[in-house]
């Protein structure tokens, strides 16, 4: 995976799998700690394997198939910038992947684009309670996707303009967060 | 986990349940279209496909087609990857895409019913 934006869409994804319809995604940057984290939280059916086998790339729910990357891959990105991979049970109800990084580690993956992340599953997905939360310190903003709906209104025919407002409310908060890449 | 097949009826049961789905599904709209996002697939490009695709469609297209994601197709190799189904239900994979690619498969297969068999997976 190129970037961290891309290893949360694959969480999403999981979590979308998983028949989650709410996701809650954090990205949180701790200059003052030196620490970037990422996570990913659901209400889906969660994870029945600890950690371990969760990130064993031989390991995987889906039939018919032998392996299953996407969490050994994030795993791997987290180890090799000084952090480590967890998962668990989320306060939603389903499963808490959360990816902790070293934030001036020089092998940390910068986080991309998360504005297309988000977009991408709003233009088909438009119904998931999905949720942004960035932080930087003291600083945070929280997207909402129900809440951009809303505002929308029911003359909204299709998730386009949703995901396109969405992706602008995410890359608004990126910009305020003071986030390095 | 799903039910356990036993019998050919089952097997038939399962098969009509799910053309049912997919007749409702794309009964309503004229095509349907999957990008796969696998992890592979995600890898290799798919975000910026299926965002290609639902920019060429706006909003006008997106009326007309049922734009859908789904997981790993089993071609890992020539992802990312996007299936097709048109009116009459048949199926065209197209391949080793990027925005571009898929903003011509929009323009002329899904809006212009004419299949793109430079890009088809064969």
């Amino acid at each position: 995976m190129r970037d961290l934006s891309l290893h949360i869409l694959d969480l999403i994804e999981n979590s979308i799998r998983a028949g989650a319809s709410i996701i809650s995604i954090s990205v949180s940057q701790d200059p003052a700690r030196d620490l970037m984290e990422i996570s990913v939280e659901d209400n889906g059916r969660g994870l029945s394997v600890p950690t371990d086998v969760a990130t064993d790339p031989f390991y995987t729910t889906k039939e018919g198939k032998r392996v299953g990357l996407g969490l050994s891959l994030l795993r791997e990105a987290a180890e090799r910038a000084g952090g480590k991979l967890t998962t668990g049970k989320s306060e939603l109800g389903g499963a808490a992947v959360v990816a902790t990084m070293r934030l001036s580690h020089l092998d940390r993956s910068p986080l991309g684009d998360l504005a297309a992340t988000i977009s991408s599953i709003v233009c088909t997905r438009p119904e998931l309670d999905l949720r942004c939360r960035l932080l930087n310190g003291k600083r945070e903003r929280v997207v909402r996707v129900s809440d951009e709906s809303r505002r929308l209104g029911a003359g909204e025919r299709c998730g386009l303009t949703l995901a396109r407002i969405v992706a602008e409310r995410i890359r608004e908060g990126i910009a305020g967060m003071g986030f390095v890449e | 986990m799903g039910k356990k097949i036993k019998s050919v009826e089952d097997l038939n049961a399962i098969r009509d349940g799910a053309r049912k789905g997919l007749d409702l599904r794309v009964s309503a709209r004229e095509m349907q279209v999957t990008v796969h996002m696998g992890t592979c697939g995600i890898a290799a490009g798919a975000r910026e496909v299926l965002l290609a695709i639902a920019s060429e469609l706006g909003e006008e297209g997106s009326s007309k087609v049922l734009l859908r994601q789904a997981g790993c197709a089993g071609l890992c190799d020539r992802e990312p990857m996007i299936t097709v189904v048109d009116k009459s239900g048949v199926e065209y994979r197209y391949g080793k895409l990027d925005g571009a690619k898929a903003r011509e498969i929009v323009r002329e297969h899904i809006l212009g019913g004419r299949p793109v068999a430079a890009l088809l997976i064969r």
